[in-house]
Formats: structure tokens, sequence, C-alpha cells
């Protein structure tokens, strides 16, 4: 298997689905009409409601989707069960369920007068079912901002080279602030500035460290211009040792490094693979605040000052490496078949042995550890209340929704490349394989480790731009929430600050692992929520609901397993396993119970979801938009 | 079915040119689309909270004296009908979201 083979692959199935699949759903059961008023133009009011191009939409659409989520979830399950099941799932995935689900939100929003899925739910549900899929955004909101901001503080805490090149992203991003809002400076001139800036200090990072083939002996980072400075910060504060230590039973985490040549894992200042212990000293928790407080900067400064040119920053950096490693990917079996060769299991089996007894089946764990990519309740959620309104056409919600989910399952079998021709695990093996992959983009002009460093460097970008937006999401959410409880939450950086710890302590003591199967589960059980709004306005339509039912109900049934199989293990392998850290146990407590409790809104959205369907369609029956052609 | 309205006037050139369009299109819609859109939503609030605090008597909040509200009037006309409609629309915890 080589890199051309999924580009193959991904070009067929995605253009069998699209024609044969989609544009059928979407002429024949949906039925769009292009002279039928959209909410968009028949609400018009230069904001909200506002027609767009399609071209325009889809690039929108494609960007607010397509972040962290693919290229993290593939990384882990390429790890556990091999690239096979992954790109199986991917490719199953989107033609089945993913592209349905986004493109079926938009067009259902769009017929329902642009409300938001939170609107329809209450209507075509129940009022609590819309309590509930806040209860799931909460939670969604929590866990990806720890698991994203563990992976992260992880990264920078292992590799010296990549802290500067944030450093600098972050003042570009102020300075790009000032430039375009402040002086009205040429915005072409600005990018030009702040985008080759940032990417030359990241680029820059492995600048006077040796490299040796596997990391045997590992990088001089000590002899590097950038590294050196920052391994002096993380060792003057690691002086005192770990604080304290904790496991992941299925070593997806970051901290824990891939296998040498011998099958074993090598010991490393925050691993012992004698006990499975991952130390966490205090430069990771110096890392942690790092992130929290760029993120409560993106979070509270005027989005114009920080979070929109940093995030516009990221945008430029992520399409250059995206694109450059696209190429990469076609051009290394022709130039370099070494390269393109993939060096990962094809697969581990069912049920891969884990030496501390955790389950990780590969149904159902496969599907929520590979959420964005292949389905994703965010996407639903966001379409129906972002694109939704903005469609001129109801023609336009394929090519814009399902083209955009499309787009985004290339960026998951990018990722799944990235990490089978490097034969490694985590983020690591990601940024390696991108750095060989540019270094056949560019026909060998940027070494491998500086093209590793840009892909560290990308990696984290592409997570901070999205870690800015859950805070922010967040503190909206908590205001709204808890706002009425106690007015200090309603105040931007009571919420801001309060979020945040919420968000460090599930990273302190929670298992990075478990944390990010959680999160898919809430994701996936929110686009379950997402079909099955579907399926009701469809029969309450007296359409055919087969293509969102059957999806949503392998979905529900997937995820709900999903969250108690992780609550098993959390129990299993944390919270009764000798030795394990009280913070750790105290953790493991928390993500029971929040799994637990999404399963529990999973069941009553059930128990809700059989009482209207068993109503006679009249009852829910939505009021039709008015036409606005003949 | 088409996927374009009947009345439309032909969309875009085609060719070399119609591709560069769309290229900038999906470019700016990645790259810059939502700063407008938050931009946009920013005015958008402002001039509705203004109007709100000097028009408020036609959703039924009397706030300022009916004189007042007469000598603006003519200049808040056009964005009446706008405003009415985003004011008194159900809004949820998803819609302050994105």
């Amino acid at each position: 298997m080589n890199s051309l083979w999924v580009v193959v692959i991904g070009a067929v199935v995605i253009y069998l689905a699209y024609n044969f699949y989609a544009r059928r759903i979407d002429r024949v059961v949906i039925a769009s009409d292009p002279n039928r008023a959209t909410p968009a133009t028949m609400y018009m009011d230069g904001a909200d409601f506002m027609p767009t191009s399609r071209f325009v939409l889809y690039g929108y659409h494609f960007k607010s989707i397509a972040a962290a989520g693919p290229i993290v979830g593939v990384i882990t399950a390429a790890n556990l069960w091999g690239w096979l099941p992954s790109i199986v799932w991917l490719m199953v995935g989107v033609t089945f369920i993913g592209w349905a689900s986004d493109y079926s939100a938009i067009m259902m929003a769009v017929r329902n007068d642009g409300n938001s899925l939170s609107a329809i739910a209450h209507r075509l549900i129940s009022p609590r079912t819309r309590t509930i899929l806040f209860v799931f955004i909460f939670f969604y909101l929590l866990l990806i901002g720890g698991a994203f901001v563990g992976i992260m503080a992880a990264i920078l805490d292992a590799r010296p080279d990549v802290p500067f090149g944030i450093v600098v992203l972050a003042i570009m991003g102020v300075v790009g602030g000032w430039l375009i809002y402040r002086r009205r400076a040429d915005l072409i001139m600005v990018t030009l500035l702040i985008v080759v800036v940032t990417l030359a200090a990241m680029a820059l990072g492995p600048l006077g460290v040796k490299f040796s083939p596997n990391n045997q002996p590992p990088p001089t980072w000590s002899t590097g211009v950038v590294s050196g400075p920052v391994l002096g910060i993380n060792n003057a504060l690691n002086g005192g040792g770990p604080i304290y230590s904790v496991v992941d039973p299925t070593n997806a985490d970051p901290r824990v490094p891939p296998s040498g040549p011998d099958g074993k894992r090598p010991q490393t200042k925050a691993y012992n693979p004698a006990t499975g212990a991952i130390n966490v000293f205090p430069s990771f928790l110096f890392w942690c605040l790092f992130l929290l407080v760029f993120a409560y900067l993106g979070t509270n400064l005027a989005i114009w000052r920080f979070a929109q040119p940093v995030n516009y920053i990221g945008f430029w950096i992520m399409a250059l490496t995206i694109g450059l490693s696209a190429i990469g990917a076609i051009l290394a079996p022709f130039t370099n078949p070494g390269v393109a060769t993939f060096q990962v299991q094809a697969i581990t089996g069912f049920a891969p042995t884990q030496a501390t007894g955790a389950i990780q089946w590969l149904w159902p764990m496969l599907f929520v550890t590979i959420a964005c990519g292949a389905i994703s309740g965010w996407h639903a959620l966001f379409g129906s209340v972002g694109t939704a309104r903005q469609l001129e056409y109801e023609t336009d919600a394929l090519p814009v929704g399902g083209g955009g989910m499309f787009s985004e399952n290339t960026l998951g079998l990018l990722s799944l490349t990235a990490v089978a021709i490097t034969g490694a695990a985590g983020a690591g093996a990601f940024a390696g394989g991108v750095g060989k992959l540019l270094n056949v983009a560019t026909f060998g002009a940027l070494p491998v480790a500086f093209g590793t460093a840009l892909g560290f460097g990308s990696f984290v970008v592409i997570v901070l731009t999205v870690v800015q937006l859950v805070f922010r999401v967040m503190r909206v959410t908590l205001g709204e929430w808890l706002g009425e409880w106690w007015v200090g939450f309603k105040n931007q950086h009571v919420s801001s600050v309060f979020g945040s710890i919420l968000v460090l302590a599930l990273v302190l003591s929670g298992t990075w692992v478990y944390l990010w199967q959680l999160f898919g589960a809430s994701n996936q059980l929110l686009a379950a929520l997402s079909l099955l709004l579907v399926t009701l306005w469809l029969r309450s339509a007296g359409r055919n609901p087969a293509f969102a039912g059957i999806p949503m109900v392998f979905m529900y049934v997937t995820t709900v397993a999903a969250s108690l199989i992780t609550a098993y293990n959390l129990y299993a392998t944390i919270v009764t396993r000798a030795g394990s850290a009280a913070i750790s146990v105290i953790g493991a407590w928390a993500m029971i119970i929040v799994a637990l409790l999404l399963v529990a809104a999973a069941l009553l959205i059930a128990w809700d979801a059989w009482k209207a369907w068993t109503r006679r369609p009249a009852e829910v029956q939505p009021q039709p938009a008015p036409a606005g052609g003949d | 079915m088409p996927d374009r309205p009947d009345d439309e006037p032909a969309e875009r050139p085609g060719g070399l040119r119609g591709l560069a369009a769309r290229f900038r299109e999906v470019t700016y819609g990645m790259a810059a689309h939502d700063m407008t859109r938050y931009a946009l939503r920013s005015r958008a609030s402002m001039e509705h909270l203004f109007i709100l605090i000097t028009m408020g008597d036609l959703v039924g909040v009397p706030i300022l004296p009916p004189y007042y509200s007469l000598r603006l009037l003519p200049y808040v006309v056009p964005q009446i009908s706008t405003w009415k409609r985003r004011m008194l629309r159900e809004k949820d915890l998803t819609d302050a979201m994105f």
C-alpha cells in the first residue's frame, strides 16, 4: 500500500458517492428546488441572513468544519487498529452518513425558516430535547477543550523547536490586526508579511539541532538556536522532578514514544516503559497555562485584535502545508517510492490486546475515535445556523454542505497517509509524515527536519484555531446557563477563567485517549440527534427518511455502546488500578460521570423521539416555507 | 431539475477566467468570509440597539418621547423591517455561537 492508492481510492469513492448517491437523495428525496425562496432571500437582514455565492459559501463551510478533528482522530485510530479499518470507516462513513448528516441538517434548517437544530428539536420532539442538546454542547466543548489542550501541551513540552513559532504567531496576530484594522494597510502586503514571518519562525525551530535516523540518539535540542533556550526553560521548571504520573492503557497519549525497531518503547523523560507511567512535569503544566492564556486572549480581546488575525494566519499556514503535503502524497510514489510506502500495520485485529485490560474493540470504539472526516455532529450544528442562513438557492446545499464534508474527508485521508508512511504513532507521526511529503513536494529543497517542524507547527496552529473558538463558545454557554444562577458568570472574564479551570482540571487529571473518545462520543451523539431530527422531519413531510434513519440508528447504538465501554475502561484501568495517583482517580470518576450523563441524555432523547415518531405526522407537520418563485 | 433558477442570467465567464474567479471566491470564503460576517453582525447589533432605543415603541418598548422618535423616523425607515425581523426572532444559545 502506498499514498497513491489512498488518492485513487479517495477520488473514486468520493466521485461515486457524490454523483450517484448524494445527487439522487438531493433530487428524489429532498427535491431541492432552485425556484423556492430560501431563508437568506426571504429574511435578508445583511448580517445573519444574506444570500451568498455558493463558491464563497463552500470555502466558508469547509474552513469552519475542517480543523484538527480529522487529523487527531485518524492518528489515534491508525495507532490502535491499523490503517485499513481507518480508511474503510473514513470512506464508508462519509459516503453513507457524513455528507447526509451535514447536507440534510442544512436543508432541514432551510425548509424550517432558518431555525437552528435546537429550535427544530424543541418543536419536532419536545422542549426537553433542546435542553439536552445544550448539555451535549457543553460537554462537547469541555471535552474537546481538554483533549486539544492536552495534546498541544504534550507537543510543546516534548518538542522545544515548536513553541517559538507559536509565540511569533501570537505576535504576528497582534501586528496583523493592528495593520489591517487600524493602519488600513494593504491586505496582500500584510498577509505576505505576517504569514511569511510566522512560517519562517516555525521552520527555523530545528536550526542547529542534530537529528539521527529513528531518533537514536535523540535530537540535540540543547544545541539549537531556538530550541536551546526553550529547553533551558523546561529544565529549569523541571528541577524538582515529576509532580505525579498518569497511565494511558492504550499508549495513544502523545507523550508515549513510538516503538523502536525491536518493538519496544524507549524510556523517555516522560514515559516509563516498565510501568507504563506517564510523568507529568511542571513544564507540561506550564505549557498548559501558556495555551490557556493564548485562548483567553483569543476569547476576550476584541476579535479583530487577536483571534481573527491569528486564525487568518492559521488558515494560510494550514492551506500551504496541507496543499503541499497533498502534492507530495501524489508525487511520492513516482519520485520517491520509499517515502510513499505505508509502514504502519494494516490491521491489529478486532480487539487488539491492551496490556492493562482496556477494551478497545474495533466496534464501537473506532467509530467514535474517528469522528470528523467520517461524520460529525458539530458540522450539522454549524451548518444549520451558519451556512443554511446564507444559501441563495436550495440547490446550493449539496455542493456546499455535502461537498464540504467530502472535502474534509480528504483531510482525514491525508492525515492517514502522513501517519502511515511514518510508521509511528501520535502527533509526531503526523508531523513526521508531513515533513517527508513536504520534502518530496519541494523536490528536496526543504529538509525533512525543517518540514517536520513545520508539520508540528501547523498541527498546533490548526488546533489553536479551534481552541480559541471553543473557549469563546464556552464563555457564551456558561454566561447563558449559569448567568441566571449567579450574575458573575455573565462577566466574560469570570466565565472564561472558570471554563479554563474546568479544562485544566480535566487535562491534568484525565487520561488523554479517554478524553478524546468521550469527545468523539458526544460529537457522534450530536450527529445522531441531528439525523434523528431529519428523520422525523422527513416523515412529517411524507418523504422516505431511510437515508437518514438507518445511519441514525447505527450512530446512536454505536455511540451509546462506546460511552459505556469508555466508562468501564476508566473504572477498570485507572480507578481500580493499584498505584493510580489520587488526581487520576478523581479525573477518571469525573469522566465516568460525564460518560453516564451522555448515555442518560441519549436515552431520554430516544424516548422522546419515539413518542414523537408515534404521534400522527400531522401533529408535527412544519409550516411550509413560502415559495418565492412561481 | 436544473440547479439554477429559471430566470437567473448567465452566471459567470467560463474557461480560465471563470475558474480563476471561482478559485478567488473559494479562497475568500475560507480566509475572510467569517471575518466579514462578524463585522457585519457587530454593525447590525449596534444599529439595531440604536433603533431599539429610539424606535422601541414600534415593538412595544416606549423609551424616547415620540417627538425625538418622529425626528429620527425618516432616517430609520429603510431598516425598520429588517430590525423588527431580527429583534422579534426567537433566539437561543446556538444562535449566539456562530
